[in-house]
């Protein structure tokens, strides 16, 4: 059975990870995405580490390689008239056009969903940015890392009296991209429907925004700021991340009944676990403290994995802080197929992550591995805009592939 | 107008966030959901916050974010009458999502093989912690466990002087979030499949998975280098970090050689800025520990508005460490429309987050307010005869 979303033609002319991240999930789901990059100014997931034992190269970056899986590469120069005319043929042979360029960049090459929509009048184009399309900060330079503080997530993350803290990664991007493929994907339902395209503004802040409801309406019902306070959670006790046996070794235990209290401390053995002062959620918030250090005593005597069978054993939620070592070689992610391993012409097989999720009748497992530079400049000139052997020269002649 | 998914019928059978989430997305762009709450209520009917703090199943800030756009049923799953009427709800819809632990999932009738015989049109989207295959299959989890086994949680937290720190949850139930965006994802594509292939079928998501996906150029540091990646604190470049003003915090992301020069000539071009051990971004971040009390004590002096608008115009990244109170009065936001009203009958006048898109031919809708338990069993039953 054919994917999903097999005949289904995306024009990327996204880069970074929130337009790449976006158009990964069509790319998952079958369609056909066809990334334009450009040879002065290749993607900047292309130019940083990690590369492949660390001999650089475009073609070489893990991060790259990660997010591109399945697409095709066609290297256009689009400060080149000629290459915008191809740029516009491919857009009129496309269902879906993305980019996440700054504000007025494809405007400027004429590439703007008003153009679009007149080469391709059921085109669906979603376009990602900081800030979006509109607003009076529209203009705003926005990296991935300043979108996390500057969407709400920092004031409310952190250790308790300590400063704001990050996520790690740049959230608000995959955040946006997978709320841009939801979006897309509804509009494809929708052109299905009725023949109708549309245009589609995703910002990284209100895509993420979105997410933290809790903190939000907190304010607007009582118009307090959630405190930082690390690890913990109002609603359940212990919720934390504790010491283990070994070097920067962790594993988080939650528990959200008084029935998982009682087989915690049925595991840990510390019969002061068993007393009133820890007996209701009420109890346990009350000394928290002392609960704490408490676990920390047994948590700092057996290993993440071993804390956790234990504790799975006896049906509390507990798992080990995982690192991305841990990740890759995780016998159950490996077990259920999750990693993609497909030979890549210049770092060999590698161990990517795959698809978040199984399809029962119309599989979708990665077709390809990422592509690199320029790689499909010829089939798809050839095969999906139809352009001549004599025309690819002249292309290329003028400059216009670059 | 119609919205982009007013022809889908979705079920939602759900505890918590992440189908809840998938649905809510779902019903947000026009589909017709209708939610299965158990006799006691959903568990984020008892999670807040609360209008005044008064603690009451009807008014959970979460439960109305998560739920508004839906019709709420009452069923007990445990009674067989109730499930036989769950089994004809689930005959008549296009998407079924829930989050029915695997080992619970013979109990409904749930199984992959068993939810999808004799409705050959049914997308149904099971959402797990751990996936309904593996050695994890079973393990319990909640979000904090979760962001833990996706490998993001050891991003964060700890650094230079704090390693004994414990590595840091994000705030909120982020976890439960990705899981139910990708679930959308899926389910989507899988509808979208059925009008070619007239056919259904089962659709499986695990938020340890779906997490692992977004570990960004950490995760790959492994395959490609074997190298394990570390905690925050030691940045490969700088300056890309928090610092406190005089009325709140910002986040300067002036990684760029001439946005350092910018913020420098900012700052007036301290005699400090120009030493060799800050030379280029690498050394910046070779020698943080030297260099960011000074630009810490330039910071404090500022305030944030100011500071964020004046190196915004010279192009420098550089944004407000948002408090709530921030958002809700961002002008930006408001010009946007990003907030959304609405009025209910027990939490009154309200406002939410509202669309974390805008479609321009089929928008985001706030139709209704998250029902109150029970409050469309009949309706939805009689729909059943």
């Amino acid at each position: 059975m054919s994917k999903p979303l097999a005949g289904i033609r995306v024009a990327d002319f996204s880069w970074v990870w929130a337009g790449p991240f976006c158009t990964l999930q069509l790319a998952h789901l079958g369609a056909e995405v066809i990334r334009v990059e450009c040879r002065d100014r290749p993607c900047v997931t292309r130019l940083i580490p990690p590369f492949a034992d660390f001999e650089t190269g475009l073609n070489r970056s893990g991060y790259f390689n990660q997010y591109n899986q399945g697409k095709r590469s066609l290297t256009l120069n689009l400060k080149h008239p000629r290459a915008l005319e191809v740029a516009r043929r491919l857009i009129s042979r496309s269902d879906v056009v993305a980019e996440n360029f700054a504000n007025g960049v494809m405007e400027r090459m004429g590439l703007g969903y008003e153009e679009v929509r007149k080469l391709r009048p059921d085109a669906i184009m979603v376009s990602i940015s900081g800030y979006g399309r509109s607003g009076p900060e529209r203009d705003f330079v926005s990296y991935g890392p300043a979108t996390v503080p500057l969407a709400g997530f920092s004031s409310v993350t952190g250790y308790k009296g300590g400063p704001p803290m990050h996520v790690g990664i740049s959230y608000g991007d995959p955040t946006a991209g997978l709320h841009g493929a939801v979006a897309v994907l509804a509009a494809l339902c929708h052109r299905q429907q009725t023949g109708e395209g549309q245009f589609i503004d995703v910002s990284l802040w209100e895509a993420s925004a979105t997410l933290l409801p809790e903190a939000l309406l907190e304010y607007e019902m009582n118009g307090t700021e959630p405190p930082r306070d690390g690890n913990r959670n109002p609603h359940m006790a212990p919720h934390g991340v504790f010491r283990s046996e070994g070097q920067d070794r962790w594993v988080s235990i939650a528990v959200g009944s008084d029935d998982e209290w009682r087989s915690l401390a049925a595991v840990v053995g510390d019969a002061e676990l068993s007393s009133p002062r820890f007996r209701t959620l009420a109890d346990r918030k009350r000394n928290e403290d002392d609960l704490e250090q408490r676990l920390t005593r047994w948590t700092t005597t057996v290993s993440p994995e071993e804390a956790t069978r234990r504790l799975q054993a006896a049906g509390v939620a507990a798992f080990p802080t995982m690192t991305n070592q841990d990740v890759a070689e995780d016998p159950h992610l490996n077990g259920r197929g999750f990693f993609v391993d497909l030979p890549h012409p210049e770092v060999g097989k590698r161990h990517h992550a795959g698809v978040p999720w199984k399809l029962s009748a119309t599989p979708c497992e990665v077709a390809a591995p990422a592509p690199c530079l320029g790689q499909h400049n010829r089939e798809v000139l050839t095969d999906v805009l139809g352009y001549s052997g004599a025309e690819i020269e002249a292309l290329t002649a003028a400059g216009a592939l670059g | 107008m119609s919205g982009a998914l007013s022809h889908l019928r979705v079920v939602e059978l759900g505890s918590g966030l992440a189908s809840a989430y998938t649905a809510k997305l779902l019903g947000d762009l026009g589909a017709d959901v209708v939610k299965i709450e158990p006799p006691s209520g959903d568990s984020t009917r008892r999670l807040g916050p609360f209008p005044a703090g008064r603690v009451d199943p009807e008014t959970s800030g979460l439960f109305l974010y998560l739920n508004a756009n839906k019709r709420g049923i009452v069923l007990d799953l445990d009674d067989a009458a109730d499930r036989a009427r769950f089994a004809k709800l689930v005959d008549r819809a296009d998407l079924l999502v829930h989050d029915v632990a695997p080992a619970q999932l013979g109990r409904c009738g749930l199984e992959p093989q068993e939810v999808t015989r004799g409705r050959p049109r049914l997308v149904a989207t099971a959402i797990s912690p751990f996936g309904v295959s593996g050695p994890y299959r079973d393990y319990r989890a909640y979000d904090l466990n979760l962001w833990n086994a996706g490998g993001i949680a050891c991003l964060n937290g700890g650094g230079p002087g704090t390693d004994d720190l414990p590595p840091l949850r994000t705030f909120g139930h982020q976890a439960l979030f990705q899981v139910g965006l990708n679930a959308a994802v899926a389910s989507l594509g899988a509808i979208f499949a059925r009008e070619t292939t007239g056919a259904g079928q089962h659709v499986e998501v695990s938020a340890q998975e779906s997490l692992v996906t977004i570990l960004e150029l950490t995760y790959p540091f492994w395959p490609y280098c074997q190298m394990k990646a570390t905690r925050l604190g030691n940045k490969p470049i700088q300056p890309l970090d928090f610092f406190e003003c005089k009325d709140g915090w910002v986040f300067l992301c002036a990684v760029e050689e001439h946005q350092w020069k910018t913020f420098v000539e900012t700052m007036g071009s301290p005699e400090w800025a120009g030493l060799d051990i800050f030379g280029d971004r690498l050394q910046r971040a070779a020698n943080w520990d030297a260099l960011k009390p000074m630009i810490a004590t330039w910071m404090a002096e500022q305030t944030v508005q100011e500071l964020y608008r004046l190196l915004q115009r010279r192009r420098v990244p550089i944004a407000p460490v948002s408090t709530m109170g921030d958002l809700w009065s961002s002008k930006h936001l408001n010009a946007r429309g990003f907030f959304v009203s609405f009025d209910h009958p027990r939490a009154g006048a309200c406002r939410a987050p509202g669309a974390p898109y805008l479609l321009s031919r089929t928008p985001w809708t706030l139709r209704r307010p998250a029902p109150l338990l029970g409050e469309h069993t009949a309706e939805v039953l009689r729909e059943l005869v």
